[in-house]
């Protein structure tokens, strides 16, 4: 039941973020360069919850993604649903208790997902490769996200424990000893 | 975790203050302007004080001797003046006249033989590397895959997939986009677009011995099957030279305005 509910509200936060990216977040930029959210979103869930969770959203809202705006169908799914996965390795090997491990997986995520993804539009619609503009773009990408995730830190960590005490157990006790 | 908790509120605050400032600052004059404004204005009556008494307690000496000269020609100038400005109002007045009829010929022109359907931009992409767009216009409304989109100035895209009620354009400046362009002397070239901003495309396979000018209007060739011909693209705005003139490449100018696109026209017949 309690699983239902979350599940639901992770669905409407899809939504949500989907709106905030194309309408706030299109004007409300830096330098021109908007965040992407649903990296951190898919982080989120492949962390709190577990491995097979994080892969399945990711895929999901990639393939709406590719569907409302993508070129080629794919693309977004494969990026997002590797991410997914690589939560669900972070959450084995790091804590997840300090904002700087956040940080750095945010950081880590954003660059992969948007690595894989201009390589996959490189060989599937023939872009033309720019690296310094490229690079130029992501840095600025990855700071604007490091930044949201310091903002929405605290939501983020009261959210994830409730939802992972659904889905692992009591487990936040034995971390301490 | 308490310890922090009042310290990490106050780190919220400020990371939000300071993401607010960084948007503001980061995208060009026209947000920063308030800012400068409110700063002048504390500054400036003072200034203007201050520069207005210096000026006084230097030009001390000459001021009484010029003062009937400067009367004089004080009415000469106010007489030159009005004469002046009347004349640049007819002028003015020339000229916006002058820019509507030729805007109304050119548009006749170049887009009366297309038969198009109107639409709205609806969305946006939100990804940084890709950019297109969504219309409110699909199937049922005749749209089909591969048609050309031009908004009132130019070329702006070509259609990718359409839904009942929606349409996916690729614009130009998309960078898996290249749009096959003719100059104005018939040589062609290849436009494609950037990363680098919203506004430029580049020009590439510009033939060895083409002379390229600045600010010569590039149209579409026709070339390439999705394209009619003759259609406005942009204006080259610089020409980069590079050591191998074969591979020598110009920056064109989009004659669309693609940050404030929002009415497109679909042409339907090919």
């Amino acid at each position: 039941m309690k699983k239902t509910i979350i599940n639901i509200v992770l669905i409407l936060t899809v939504f949500i973020i989907y709106y905030l990216q194309s309408n706030f977040f299109n004007w409300f930029t830096i330098s021109g360069i908007m965040p992407n959210l649903f990296v951190v979103f898919v982080l989120f869930i492949g962390l709190f919850a577990n491995k097979t969770m994080g892969t399945i959203y990711g895929i999901v809202i990639g393939l709406i993604l590719d569907l409302l705006i993508g070129t080629k169908i794919g693309i977004y799914a494969v990026g997002l649903g590797l991410i997914g996965f690589l939560a669900g390795l972070f959450d084995k090997n790091f804590s997840k208790d300090s904002r700087i491990t956040i940080m750095v997986m945010v950081l880590a995520s954003t660059i992969i997902f948007e690595v894989i993804r201009y390589f996959l539009n490189y060989v599937l619609l023939s872009n033309s490769v720019e690296i310094m503009n490229f690079v130029k773009i992501l840095v600025i990408e990855v700071i604007y996200n490091l930044i949201l995730t310091i903002i929405i830190y605290p939501l983020i960590q009261k959210a994830g424990y409730y939802i992972e005490n659904e889905y692992k157990g009591n487990i936040i006790l034995t971390r301490y000893f | 975790m308490y310890r922090n908790k009042k310290s990490g509120i106050i780190g919220i605050i400020i990371t939000v203050i300071l993401l607010i400032l960084i948007v503001i600052f980061s995208n060009g004059e026209n947000n920063t302007s308030f800012f400068e404004n409110a700063a002048s204005n504390l500054v400036m009556p003072i200034q203007n004080g201050l520069t207005y008494l210096k000026n006084k307690l230097s030009g001390n000496s000459t001021f009484f001797t010029d003062i009937n000269n400067l009367k004089q020609e004080n009415e000469e100038l106010k007489q030159k003046n009005s004469e002046l400005e009347q004349s640049l109002r007819e002028l003015e007045n020339i000229k916006t006249e002058n820019n509507t009829l030729k805007e109304y010929l050119n548009l006749t022109e170049k887009y009366g033989e297309y038969k198009t359907v109107p639409g709205y931009v609806i969305n946006k992409d939100i990804s940084n590397y890709s950019k297109t767009i969504v219309i409110n216009i699909g199937k049922k409304d005749g749209i089909e895959e591969n048609m050309t989109v031009i908004a009132d100035q130019g070329l702006v895209g070509h259609v990718i997939s359409v839904t009942d009620d929606t349409a996916k354009i690729q614009t130009i400046i998309d960078t898996a986009s290249s749009v096959s362009c003719t100059m104005s002397n018939k040589d062609t070239i290849v436009c494609k677009g950037t990363l680098e901003n919203n506004t430029t495309l580049k020009a590439m396979y510009i033939p060895t011995e083409a002379n390229v000018i600045q600010g010569d209007s590039i149209e579409t060739s026709g070339l390439g099957g999705i394209y009619p011909k003759g259609i406005h693209v942009g204006t080259i705005q610089k020409v980069e030279n590079t050591q191998n003139i074969t591979d020598r490449y110009a920056l064109v100018e989009t004659a669309v305005d693609f940050n404030k696109l929002d009415t497109v026209l679909v042409i339907v017949n090919e």
